[in-house]
């Protein structure tokens, strides 16, 4: 192999234009593809990672799916979104009286962490003269830290003032923007659909980046809701926190089977965020994809044109005595290595673009509010970025040095005689 | 005198047309040949058969008694690096490469270690008059002194044959004279040496002289022993 490395290297370095063109075709491929890859998983990891925080991992509720969309899933599966408009309410029986019993039962599992029950409910909040309709969470704060992170999104962290007041409540960020609420300490009157009102104290703000829930969310002792929801040690929903996200679904049908509930797994709830995601990264990667063959065809044309131009070399090769193989490696050799240090140059500048987006200051407001971008500094992205550029380069080498081969040296001594 | 290369009966047609017909050649180890012939008289054709550059039509090769088989085509490769060395009327020096790596190309594929090799194509620069030009591009060198390095390199990994096609074609009468010089001196060192001219007068330095004429080898005519 000795031979090849000789002439390869040499040529590649002797002409040092046509490499690093090629080399940065290759780089900017790769390093598109790092860039991409983690700020795009980066996104979706943070939106689940914080939807999983909040969202408890199995929620055992009152079937409250219409009986349309039963029979419609039935048919279909989980994995397929869809909505019905028009379907006609019905009497929900939205009762677990015997919570207590059930959290005893499951404290017990070693895969599952914590378990907290939920009353929800909506309610117009008052403020001043603004209203808002607002989802009513009733919860026990010793058991809800044990089956959620709700402290890390609770702003000054006075989660247990829930306890000792009785009549606090716990407030959405974005809530209470809309409200006008800025400072804690203010008065709003909470209205039940069933005609209750009810004086609260703002203690704190529940800040967890997801717009939807910052919106509507409102926390506050679950004796005090099933007080004025007039619902007395009953509640509508129990969270459970499991050991391992991805056995949150057959951990949700083992509780089923116990209990004879609905229970629903985070990958359930969150089915068309995910799918969306599904959608996302296929774009993602279509639009790399596409850099990546921009990128072959660069090495392409280059082992092309290296070869066109050096068919008298590869002619007097030949006459010295190499071998069809080894024009062969020399030019596939000299592809590899364009895509290998057009990879690690990839590779240096998709960690400069990662870092540049870590160190960018905006504040996105959407589907998820962050401070910058969230990122996915996985290594394995620089790994398969690497690995691309290697298959594509050995593609995008292998037919010009074929042709390579395929030259006959005396075509070539004949006509430049 | 053992054989070195022997042509039996070796036919060449490209298409319709027979370039070389029933060619019978013994070369023996020592000779100072010369091939004459008018343009297209299949000069360069018999030289690419020698050379196992090309595939006869019919008729067998033999190398040093072993007769080639030509779909053993990585064994050929393996007899053109190690048994001859070409010499062109071009030089054919790769552009990107200096002197000593041009003559190192053929040593480094016969599994010469790049060390031994630097020396040897060192010591054959030298020995053709190109001492302290080794590093030099072929471009920055003289049409006779690229001549001299691409016969170099014929003799990188010494050769049984030297092969050359009009190797003085497009050199000045000085440098002709250097190149026939180079030749003559290898013949006295007991080399073999096969090589087409258009000059009269160069043939006057061999041993031995074939005449060419549409694909035949007219004459052979093999002359006194002599100081070349
Ligand atoms: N590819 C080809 N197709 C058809 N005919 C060819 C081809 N190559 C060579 N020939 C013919 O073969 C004959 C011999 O060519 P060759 O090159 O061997 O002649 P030559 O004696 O070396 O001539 P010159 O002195 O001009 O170099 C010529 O008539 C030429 O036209
Ligand atoms: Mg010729």
């Amino acid at each position: 192999m000795n031979h090849i490395f000789f002439v390869t290297l040499k040529l590649l370095f002797e002409r040092k234009r046509q490499t690093l063109v090629a080399i940065i075709g290759v780089s900017i491929g790769v390093g598109a593809f790092i860039a991409m890859a983690s700020l795009m998983n980066g996104f979706q990891k943070y939106f689940i990672e914080q939807a999983l925080d909040l969202n408890a991992h199995v929620t055992l509720k009152i079937k409250d799916e219409p009986d349309k969309e039963r029979i419609l899933r039935k048919v279909y599966g989980d994995n397929v979104s869809f909505s019905i408009f028009g379907a006609k309410p019905k009497e929900l029986k939205d009762k677990i009286i015997d919570y207590k019993f059930l959290i005893k039962k499951f404290e017990k599992d070693p895969n599952i962490v914590g378990i907290a029950p939920h009353l929800t409910g909506q309610g117009i909040v008052r403020y001043g003269t603004v209203d808002k309709s607002a989802t009513l969470v009733g919860i026990d704060p010793t058991l809800e830290r044990r089956a959620s992170v709700i402290d890390k999104f609770i702003s000054n962290k006075k989660l247990d003032v829930l306890i000792s007041d009785r009549d606090s409540i716990i407030i959405g960020k974005l809530l209470a923007r809309d409200l006008g609420i800025d400072e804690m300490g203010k008065k709003v009157i909470i209205t039940t659909p069933n005609g209750i009102t009810h004086l609260f104290k703002v203690v704190d703000f529940f800040d967890s980046g997801i717009t939807m829930l910052d919106q509507t969310r409102i926390y506050m002792n679950l004796k005090t809701l099933q007080t004025i929801f007039n619902k007395p040690n009953e509640v509508n929903e129990i969270i459970f926190r499991v050991k391992n996200v991805y056995q949150a679904n057959e951990i949700a049908e083992k509780i089923k089977n116990e209990t004879g509930y609905y229970t629903e797994s985070w990958q359930k709830a969150f089915r068309n965020f995910l799918q969306l995601f599904k959608i996302q990264n296929y774009i993602t990667y279509m639009i790399v994809f596409a850099i990546l063959i921009v990128s072959a065809f660069g090495i392409f044309n280059i082992i092309m044109m290296t070869v066109l131009e050096k068919k008298r070399d590869i002619a007097i090769l030949k006459a010295l005595g190499y071998e069809n193989k080894d024009i062969i490696r020399i030019f596939v050799f000299h592809g590899v290595t364009i895509g290998f240090l057009g990879a690690l140059l990839g590779c240096l500048l998709g960690y400069g673009i990662q870092e540049f987006l870590a160190s960018v200051n905006v504040s996105v407001e959407g589907l998820v509010r962050t401070k910058g971008f969230a990122l996915d500094r996985d290594p394995l992205y620089f790994i398969y970025g690497v690995l691309f550029a290697f298959v594509f380069s050995t593609f995008a080498a292998f037919y010009p040095s074929y042709k390579a081969s395929k030259l006959n040296p005396i075509d070539i001594f004949r006509s430049s005689a | 005198m053992s054989i070195v290369i022997q042509l039996r009966d070796i036919s060449k047609k490209i298409r319709d047309e027979t370039i070389l017909k029933n060619i019978n050649l013994s070369i023996s180890k020592g000779e100072f040949i010369s091939i004459i012939g008018p343009s297209g008289s299949g000069k360069s054709s018999l030289l690419y058969i020698l050379g196992l550059l090309d595939i006869p039509s019919s008729g067998e090769v033999y190398v040093e008694g072993e007769k080639i088989e030509f779909t053993e085509s990585s064994k050929i490769a393996h007899f053109r690096n190690l048994k001859f060395g070409f010499v062109f009327q071009f030089h054919y020096l790769i552009a990107e490469f200096s002197l000593l790596e041009n003559v190192m190309v053929p040593m480094v594929k016969a599994g010469i270690s790049r060390e031994d090799a630097k020396e040897k194509a060192a010591l054959l620069l030298q020995k053709l008059g190109l001492g302290g030009k080794e590093k030099r591009k072929p471009f920055q060198i003289s049409g006779g002194e690229q001549q001299r390095v691409a016969i170099a390199r014929a003799l990188a990994n010494d050769p049984i044959l030297i092969i050359a096609d009009e190797p003085t074609g497009n050199l000045d009468s000085k440098n002709t004279a250097i190149v026939m010089d180079i030749f003559c001196k290898l013949h006295m060192e007991g080399k073999t040496v096969i090589m087409v001219t258009h000059e009269i007068e160069l043939t006057e330095r061999t041993e031995r002289i074939v005449k060419m004429l549409d694909g035949k080898i007219m004459e052979d005519l093999e002359l006194s022993k002599k100081k070349c």
